[in-house]
């Protein structure tokens, strides 16, 4: 694999990804995960979210592309991710309560 | 752009981390002959069409941070790297893609143009910090 962060650092992953597989991705990001509720706007299939489940609490994957939501809930049911939840929705209008998430990513989104 | 930041400012808690991850379009992507780490025999740049969003984008996350909304925390660059398994291939790619150019500018000749070929690209990202609710009233 070839991705590498502004340290330098080179992550291990696999090729084929048009975008950053999760590890690498959240890896360059720095940011400790553990126990901590993250909301992946634009989550598409949910490639990031899926990957923050790992450590995060919870994970609330939005994006308006229906199909992709499913396609990211197929993907959880598979790998047993049951901390992830799929929403519908739009970056400028989210209808999520005031202060309710520790870590918010926008990944391609803006 | 600015009401999507808003509205990220505004589910976070104090202090959480809002992260802003996007291709850097400042930066040409980079075609590496034979492996991840082969020498670099062409680059390859964006639109510009895709450029002046990028350039708006810049300017809505300025702006947040002009009014206090966040502070930066970190910035950061990654490159990632996608596989091809000719010139063919990678020409197919570019055909239909909304942010790259549609066209390779060659570094080298044709007979060092040595499949696979891989397309690094930056992708750059910004971690910033939720100040106080303060800034969304003051500004």
């Amino acid at each position: 694999m070839s991705a590498t962060a502004s340290s330098g650092r080179t992550f291990p992953g696999g090729l084929g990804y048009l975008r950053p597989p999760a590890e690498i991705e959240l890896g360059a990001y720095g940011l400790d995960l553990r126990g901590r509720r993250v909301a992946d706007i634009g989550a598409g299939e949910g490639r990031l979210a899926l990957g923050a489940a790992r450590d995060a609490a919870s994970v609330l994957a939005v994006d308006p592309d229906r199909g992709a939501l499913a396609r990211g809930r197929a993907e959880a049911r598979r790998l047993g991710i049951s901390n992830v939840k799929f929403s519908e929705g739009a970056a400028q209008s989210l209808r999520l309560p005031d202060a309710s998430f520790d870590v918010v990513i926008f990944s391609w989104t803006l | 752009m600015v009401d999507a930041l808003q509205e990220a400012h505004r589910i976070l808690v104090e202090r959480g981390v809002f992260v802003d991850a996007r291709p850097d379009s400042r930066v040409s992507a980079r075609v590496r002959a034979k492996s991840a780490r082969g020498a670099v025999i062409g680059t390859i740049g964006t639109q510009r069409l895709t450029k002046m969003d990028d350039t708006l984008s810049d300017r809505a996350v300025r702006h947040v941070l002009r009014r206090k909304l966040f502070r930066s925390r970190r910035q950061g660059r990654l490159w990632h790297a996608i596989p091809f398994e000719d010139i063919d291939e990678l020409n197919d790619y570019l055909t239909d893609h909304l942010r790259f150019s549609r066209r390779v500018q060659w570094r080298a000749p044709s007979g060092r143009r040595t499949p696979p070929l891989f397309v690094e690209r930056a992708v750059r990202f910004e971690l910033l910090e939720k100040r106080s609710n303060d800034g969304l009233t003051s500004a």
